[in-house]
């Protein structure tokens, strides 16, 4: 025992030499540095395992045998880089496996049955063409002939039969099912489990025709096959639905495949040279790394990453960019999905059973100036209604602006006739927000302030985590008696956006005129026009009995690096518009990385 | 000794059904679950599906028995973030990492913490002395992830020594070995133990320094290394064994600011993203680790101690 009476002394001398020991040790799952892909230098990436870079001629000619622009850098520096949540909950590369937690750089395994233009109107993609029966209900999707698997099988009407039976599966309980929910023929029923999958009304009656029957006309139809994302029916069969998160058993037909996918680390893409589809891309790769996002902003500064997104960016980043001239040329801005925050009620309980006190809150909120000094107009415009501006059936001349317009004096006579005079015997309120990031925290404390001054009442703003809030808005009845969220669209159809306000939907509010509006209006077929005008009045009673207080519509955007070009990013659309836009698969398969 | 080890085995597996028991209750206890949808409803048939699926239909206190029957046969579950993999699967592989930048966080941090201590006690109201305990109050005052951020910003992104982060995508010496990403996460994760440490070996330094018997020593002739090293340094860092036990569970089970901001493909996140995800089996297994890991260091600091001062005994022996 005496020996160890020494062991304070040699203690320090141990750890030091460990220390040293210890650093010769390589890394566990470090790659040697010569065969690591380069992420650190965003043009330099070259991963040798890609056909690609054996195939191409020239450096000037893509695995397809394109020809790049002549400002473009050499193919072998097309490589795109962008980052990846390093904290968020990511399983798949499937939408069809979950649509909530896939990894990034997901969808590009696949080519959906059509696609959008800058304008958002449906074009063709995976289908060549499609038709609707004179009944209004059968649609025929006519797949393009040629497409094939990178495992060289053919994309047959088969394999999108065997995706749409997976997502309806009730043994897989897919997050989006809500989607296809009365809409396509015995969905329900077999998401409920009362009828097998095969009956569902999704099938293939050749190689190339694609047959989908819906329960009632429905003719959003096409714009909704946006999210036909495709799954292989043997992989699906034989690996099981994460086939696609490892590289031995990943198949595409999409315009590019999995290389590595290593969760928090890396996931790495080449382009996928059997490819046969619409978007035959410029670029060599892609490669998302994993990072803290906080940190996305000086990694892209640092050349490492090629775009960031408008919500990784903070205030202050922003603030940077409008005032750097490089930067600022390079943030486009987009409507994205068309997102809208706003603030939502239980109108079935006081107060807000009351529509003079919801007209009350309504008035109370000054929008522009929100949005002018908390929110930043390169972020937001003030919203007055559900529809952004710009999306079908909205209200691009200003008509709805009344319903809801900042007038504090009409806003406390409201709260006066509802018995609350200078707000006495109102009660204290908790607003809710789903677990938001700090700029949005801000826009609603000041959505709070703003009512609470006008009214002289009293608002807690409260941060929810996410799954509190989803879990006590969806409870019926809901146990959020004010919360602030926001929403953004799935498909171009009015019926999307407003028909989450419907009784049976999310929020807890009720108007039965709103609810036949839209109930008719959804499968009308043959009067665009009349259809239009439905909309626009169901959302004229949506503002007017304030089912929500519409609070900003969301201008997204991203910031690219200078040298990331293509006409899908930097031509704008008829409204002026340049940044990329949703929907718009085609992107993929334009952008290069231009030299510099 | 063999008779205590022994009886703290058994109680740390008491412990351990104890950390089960409250953990499960509490998480189970926490409002929304794995599966609540994200934007609509999901039909009533397809979420009791999914529930029966992963077995969360069943009343708690079978869950509850299933789960440690199976953690009893090591089979800690499926975690719901990472479905394709198991509980121990997923932790095994991302410890790794973690725990070898836990390790090195340790050595760097214990030997310089040390050394600057001692420095700073022989050198004590001299400006090194200052230098340490102003560095010491910074180190302690800064979070890691603060500290995290400024180095990157100095040294990866306006100097561009090293990279921003990453693992095993920087440039390594001798070939393959002591890559230079792994730099600013050791010093980041490493300062606030390091300054601790420094603060603790000064002060017990200094006290050593003032005894009867290093007086003596001196008094006796012998050389000032000869005090500091057999006399001093010897007696001084007895203490310190309290001291360290503890910083070692924290290290090697990582901090997500580290690993989020450098990088750094290990365990840290699933502290975090298992709670925000309620991914049940992760949280049980992360928490029963964690558990294990404290219970073993608590255990380990108390054998230390009789093997530094022998007027340390354990258990039965101290009653001697």
């Amino acid at each position: 025992m005496n020996k160890f009476r020494n062991a304070p002394v040699s203690l320090l001398s141990v750890l030091i030499v460990l220390s040293l020991l210890l650093a010769a040790c390589p890394a566990p799952g470090a790659a040697p540095a010569a065969q690591a892909p380069a992420a650190t230098e965003a043009t330099t990436v070259v991963t040798d395992t890609t056909p690609a870079a054996a195939a191409s001629g020239d450096a000037m000619t893509t695995v397809f045998g394109t020809k790049l622009p002549d400002d473009a850098a050499p193919y072998d520096e097309q490589i795109y880089t962008t980052a990846c949540s390093n904290t968020a909950n990511m399983t798949t590369m499937d939408f069809a496996v979950s649509v909530y937690t896939r990894y990034c750089l997901s969808d590009l395994f696949q080519d959906t049955l059509i696609d959008l233009d800058k304008d958002f109107n449906v074009k063709p993609a995976s289908a060549e063409k499609w038709e609707v029966a004179a009944d209004g209900l059968t649609w025929t999707f006519h797949i393009k002939p040629g497409l094939v698997w990178s495992d060289g099988t053919p994309v047959t009407a088969h394999d999108w039969v065997a995706t749409y039976q997976y997502e309806a599966d009730p043994k897989h309980a897919w997050d989006f099912t809500w989607f296809y929910a009365g809409v396509i023929k015995n969905w329900d029923e077999v998401v409920a489990g009362e009828v097998p999958s095969t009956t569902l009304g999704i099938t293939a009656p050749d190689d190339l025709s694609l047959q989908i029957v819906t329960t009632k006309p429905f003719p959003p139809l096409p714009g909704m096959m946006k999210f036909s994302f495709l799954m292989q029916k043997a992989a699906l069969e034989k690996y099981g639905p994460f086939y696609n998160n490892d590289p031995k058993t990943s198949v595409s037909a999409g315009p590019f495949k999995l290389v590595s996918l290593e969760p928090g680390k890396k996931i790495v893409l080449t382009a996928n040279e059997t490819y046969k589809g619409f978007r035959q891309p410029r670029l060599k790769g892609y490669v998302g790394i994993f990072m803290d996002l906080s940190q996305a902003f000086e990694s892209f500064k640092k050349g490492e990453i090629n775009d960031i997104g408008y919500e990784t960016l903070t205030p202050a980043d922003f603030e940077l960019i409008q005032k750097d001239p490089v930067l600022s040329k390079n943030y486009l801005r987009g409507f994205g999905d068309f997102r809208t925050d706003y603030l939502l009620f239980d109108t079935f309980n006081p107060p807000f059973n009351d529509l003079n006190v919801r007209k009350a809150f309504a008035h109370a909120v000054d929008r522009e100036a929100i949005v002018k000094n908390v929110y930043g107009e390169i972020k937001a415009m003030p919203a007055y209604a559900m529809l952004m501006p710009g999306f079908p059936s909205s209200d691009t001349k200003g008509d709805l602006k009344q319903y809801q317009n900042y007038d504090c004096a009409a806003a406390q006579k409201y709260l006066a006739d509802a018995g609350f005079a200078e707000g006495k015997g109102f009660p204290s309120l908790e607003l809710w927000l789903r677990n938001e990031q700090p700029a949005l925290q801000a826009v609603f404390q000041a959505v709070a302030a703003s009512i609470a001054d006008c009214l002289k009442v009293q608002i807690e703003v409260s941060n929810k985590d996410q799954k509190v809030y989803m879990d006590s808005l969806n409870a019926k009845p809901t146990k959020i008696t004010i919360g602030a969220i926001s929403y953004g669209m799935d498909y171009l159809d009015p019926t999307n956006m407003l028909g989450i306000w419907v009784s049976t939907g999310r929020h807890s509010w009720k108007n039965e005129e709103f609810d036949k509006l839209i109930a008719e209006a959804t499968p009308l077929v043959g009067d665009a026009a009349k259809r239009d005008q439905m909309f626009r009045d169901a959302e004229k009673i949506l503002v007017d009995d304030v089912g929500g207080v519409f609070i900003d519509h969301r201008w997204q955007g991203t910031l690219y690096q200078p040298y990331v070009q293509g006409d899908s990013i930097r031509v704008p659309d008829s409204n002026g518009i340049s940044g990329p836009h949703w929907g718009n698969d085609w992107v993929n398969g334009n952008i290069y990385i231009a030299k510099h | 000794m063999t008779r205590y080890i022994l009886g703290r085995l058994l109680s740390l597996l008491f412990v351990l059904l104890m950390v089960s028991m409250i953990t499960f209750s509490l998480m189970h206890a926490v409002p929304g679950g794995p599966f609540d949808e994200e934007k609509q409803p999901l039909p009533p048939t397809a979420k009791a599906n999914i529930m029966r699926k992963y077995g969360l239909d069943q009343p708690y206190w079978v869950q509850y028995t299933k789960y440690m029957w199976n953690v009893v046969h090591l089979d800690f579950g499926i975690p719901y973030q990472q479905p394709t993999t198991t509980v121990t699967a997923l932790i095994s592989s991302n410890w790794q990492i973690t725990a070898q930048v836990g390790l090195m966080t340790i050595l760097f941090a214990f030997s310089t913490g040390i050394t600057l201590g001692i420095v700073a006690a022989y050198n004590q109201n001299s400006w090194i002395d200052n230098v340490v305990t102003f560095t010491a109050m910074l180190g302690i005052t800064l979070p890691n992830f603060v500290v995290g951020s400024l180095l990157i910003f100095i040294f990866a992104v306006r100097l561009d020594w090293v990279p921003m982060g990453g693992w095993g995508d920087g440039s390594c010496l001798a070939g393959r070995y002591f890559c230079s990403d792994w730099v600013l996460p050791v010093i980041a994760y490493a300062l606030t133990p390091m300054t601790v440490i420094a603060r603790y070996t000064r002060a017990s330094v200094l006290d050593v320094i003032r005894s009867d018997f290093v007086r003596t020593a001196r008094a006796k002739g012998l050389s000032e290394r000869i005090v500091m090293t057999r006399h001093v340094l010897r007696n001084a860092l007895i203490p310190m064994v309290t001291v360290l036990g503890p910083i070692i569970p924290d290290l090697i089970t990582g901090s997500i600011f580290i690993e989020s901001i450098f990088r750094i493909p290990g365990l840290g996140k699933y502290f975090v993203t298992s709670t925000f995800n309620r991914d049940y089996p992760m949280i049980m297994a992360i928490a029963l680790l964690i558990a294990l890991l404290w219970g073993l260091v608590y255990l380990l600091t108390d054998i230390m101690y009789t093997l530094v001062d022998p007027r340390v005994r354990l258990g039965s022996e101290g009653g001697r």
